[in-house]
């Protein structure tokens, strides 16, 4: 196999005495969808986070395409190629839709403040080519519609939609998705599901942590299994479904019953 | 080119008014244009980029007392003096803008409060450089390659600022960089994630904002011939900010709305009601924020979606 895009070896996140996230290595390939998931308080949101730059990291690497980025700040990672969702809608509440979108490209704008002042062309013509490709990716998770409306108006699971299409503005090789199934209705989850697979099959890694065992399961390729901190399991749904180590931290307690 | 053409039109219709009226009218007139300049810039800050800051008239002083002493006790030529004033302006916003913002948002508004009170005290300490608590008089502007700007002419070059500002403001705010001023506001952390680093987009809108009002106070020190520290102290600080909220705070139209409402009130409600105009503003402001908070320009575009919807 090639190399990984995204290499952590050895991440560790300590906070205070509570060892968060203990010597995990993790790999995410090009157009490959990586599940991680574990009981609350497992490590999968400081995970998430120091790979998104977030957080810090104790110790250990992160490298993506072979560069290190562990403790770099989030807006420079973002414009490395990895774009995230947020569990919670982060959307900006001032911004039309498309204008949401277009956030999400930041990083591909290169104009210089004096040349926006100076109304240069090319600049005007990038806003132009930016708003016509954030039309395309609203169409592509199914928010033409509500093109023109008010972030406010949307419903969670449209807001969740939107986020992803934000994301994807930044024309990410790495996709983080924070829990995208939380908070969706099943019809909700389907197209959310789907949407992921489409990315994935563009080429572009895809790294989920999420709560929602059907739905990682259906969705991931490979699954990592976290618990207090550790990797306890790695490989095919199926196989760490059936892990004994798994069952006994996370599918064998009620909470995991209840998703299973 | 119709956007240039309106452009010009704006400029030649605003220019013209400034033939037609007499010298206390003229004064007035050019003291809205300045207050509209002001709140635009302001609006920029506190609106879209979502600063609190209380320095944005205090660089209006910093541009105007610059010009004046560079002119006059430094003996630099005007365009000299003018580009220097802009870099002291950009050099002092970024001297407050860049610790300030290291921190939460409360820091520069406690900083900037710190930062104009001190201007002031600067002022009245200054000495000859200054002229203390009497501030500068008694001085012209010198003619500009050649020719001599006043009258009518110095209103004109009033609304020239004006419509530079709005035009340099309207570009950035149309621009990934007011986008990323907005997303800023709105959400630090997500504006972030989208690859904005969110620090420097401050301290580029402080700076940019700044220099700006400074411009301003450069062409104002000309108005009345005389800056002096009561001018710039907090009070017009405060005008300034209830002019962008109760015109719509991120919007150019409120920012002109509220300053043009605010500066010409007193003017209606002084023969009526005298010095009681600052209870009006109060109650103004206090209602503005209750009811609504996008300002009369939000007023406008609620009643606006109302009618458009059957």
């Amino acid at each position: 196999m090639n190399a990984p895009l995204l290499r952590a070896r050895a991440l560790t996140k300590r906070f205070g005495g509570l060892t968060a996230v203990a010597d995990l290595d993790l790999e995410v390939h090009a157009g490959e969808i990586l599940g991680v998931i574990g009981p609350n308080g497992a490590g999968k949101s400081t995970t998430f986070n120091m790979i998104a730059g977030a957080t810090a990291p104790t110790a250990g690497s992160i490298d993506f395409d072979g560069a290190p980025i562990a403790g770099r700040p989030p807006h420079e990672i973002a414009a490395r190629g990895i774009m995230r969702t947020f569990q919670h809608n982060q959307p900006f509440a001032g911004l039309s839709l498309a204008e949401n979108v277009m956030v999400g490209m930041h990083t591909r704008f290169s104009a210089p403040l004096w040349k926006l002042i100076a109304g240069s062309r090319a600049a005007q013509r990038a806003e132009r080519d930016a708003r016509a490709r954030a039309e395309a990716l609203l169409d592509f998770v199914g928010l033409a519609e509500q093109r023109a409306d008010d972030v406010g108006t949307l419903s969670f699971g449209q807001g969740r939609l939107l986020e992803i299409a934000r994301g994807l503005a930044g024309e990410p090789r790495l996709m983080l998705f924070d829990e995208p199934a939380a908070g969706l209705t099943p019809a909700e989850c389907e197209r959310v599901a789907a949407i992921i697979r489409d990315i994935a099959a563009r080429g572009i890694a895809v790294l989920l942590i999420e709560h929602d065992m059907r739905f990682l399961m259906a969705l991931a390729e490979r699954v990592a299994v976290l618990n207090f901190g550790r990797k306890i399991a790695e490989g095919a749904p199926a196989a760490v479904r059936a892990d004994p180590a798994v069952l006994a931290a996370y599918l064998g307690s009620p909470a995991g019953d209840a998703h299973a | 080119m119709k956007g240039a053409a309106l452009w010009i039109a704006a400029a030649l219709a605003l220019s013209a008014v400034a033939f037609v009226l007499g010298p206390y009218q003229t004064d007035i007139y050019r003291k809205l244009l300045l207050w509209i300049t002001l709140a635009l810039g302001y609006n920029f800050l506190f609106g879209i980029s979502g600063q609190v800051a209380f320095s944005h008239f205090t660089f209006y002083g910093i541009g105007a007392y610059a010009i004046v002493i560079l002119i006059f006790q430094a003996g630099l030529p005007l365009p000299l003096a003018a580009a220097a004033g802009v870099g002291l302006c950009v050099v002092l916003a970024l001297a407050v803008a860049i610790p300030a913002t290291r921190l939460d948002g409360f820091y520069l508004a406690l900083a900037t409060l710190a930062f104009a009170q001190l201007f002031v005290v600067v002022l009245n300490e200054g000495g000859a450089v200054t002229g203390g608590t009497g501030g500068l008089a008694s001085y012209r502007l010198p003619p500009l390659f050649g020719a001599r700007l006043d009258g009518p002419r110095y209103t004109v070059v009033i609304v020239l600022l004006l419509l530079a500002t709005l035009a340099v403001l309207w570009r950035l705010d149309r621009s990934h960089f007011g986008r990323a001023c907005r997303a800023v506001r709105d959400n630090p952390e997500a504006a972030a994630a989208m690859g904005i680093d969110v620090r420097r987009t401050r301290i580029a809108a402080y700076a940019i904002t700044s220099a700006l009002a400074g411009i301003a106070g450069m062409v104002y020190a000309f108005v009345d011939n005389t800056v002096n520290p009561p001018i710039f102290g907090l009070e017009n600080a405060f005008l300034l900010l209830f002019m962008v909220i109760v015109g719509g705070s991120g919007s150019h139209a409120g920012a002109i709305v509220g300053a043009a409402l605010l500066y010409l009130l007193p003017f209606v409600l002084s023969p009526l009601i005298g010095h009681h105009h600052a209870l009006v503003f109060g109650v103004v402001m206090v209602l503005v924020v209750l009811f609504q908070p996008r300002g009369l320009v939000g007023l406008a575009d609620a009643r606006a979606r109302r009618r458009a919807a059957p």
